[in-house]
């Protein structure tokens, strides 16, 4: 349905129903503010999450920099 | 030189997804051969720090003679990467020596991990607030 479908509709809406529909529109806007998230997009990861070994190495390697004169 | 928290913004990385894109990025400048400024993530998901390739060029590291090396893990699992220790700077913060799995990729962004950015620095997301607090370790 298109919106110059749904005008005419809105008109015949009373005061207090118009109200009630600002209302709903407004939630509505605000719900998609913040969907953030596209479906079908993608959203690479780049952490090395889980890299504990390297992060191992890393330590070491820090800890020989510290001697160092 | 200041020990007091400070303060930074969330930037957005996508301007086409501004709200969806916002993340912790930190300015600092990295010290090695060369000095080059860069903004990079703080991750605390990330196991360690990372180095793109063209900024450890940047900084005059020679891949070559990088003779740790070490495997990581997620998107960056078939890239290889050395690892490199340089200073940075952060802020009036006073200079402390980072070590990074400088990875064989242009793809990753510079990341700031367990190991040992936040062994360095206190960290507090605010994302409510689209800002984040440093803190020299105590």
């Amino acid at each position: 349905m298109s919106l110059t479908e749904v005008l005419p509709e809105v008109q015949t809406l009373s005061r207090l129903e118009k109200i009630s529909l600002i209302e709903f529109l407004t939630q509505e806007l605000e719900r998609d503010k913040y969907s953030l998230i596209e479906p079908g997009r993608s959203y690479p990861v780049w952490s090395p999450d889980q890299a504990y070994s390297a992060a191992d190495t890393l330590l070491q390697v820090l800890a020989e920099d510290k001697v160092k004169p | 030189m200041s020990a007091s928290p400070q303060r930074f913004l969330y930037v957005p990385r996508d301007p086409t997804l501004v709200h969806a894109s916002l993340a912790p990025m930190l300015p600092l400048t990295l010290i090695g051969n060369q000095t080059v400024s860069a903004s990079a993530l703080v991750d605390s998901g990330a196991a360690l720090n990372v180095l793109p390739f063209s900024l450890g060029q940047q900084l005059g590291f020679d891949w070559s003679q990088q003779k740790n090396l070490v495997v990581l893990s997620g998107n960056l699992a078939s890239v290889e990467a050395r690892v490199v220790v340089l200073s940075a700077v952060v802020g009036s913060f006073p200079a402390v020596r980072l070590a990074f799995a400088w990875s064989q990729s242009d793809a990753v962004s510079v990341i700031l991990g367990q190991v040992n950015f936040f062994m360095e620095f206190d960290v507090c997301f605010f994302r409510s607030r689209s800002m984040f607090e440093l803190r020299v370790k105590t």
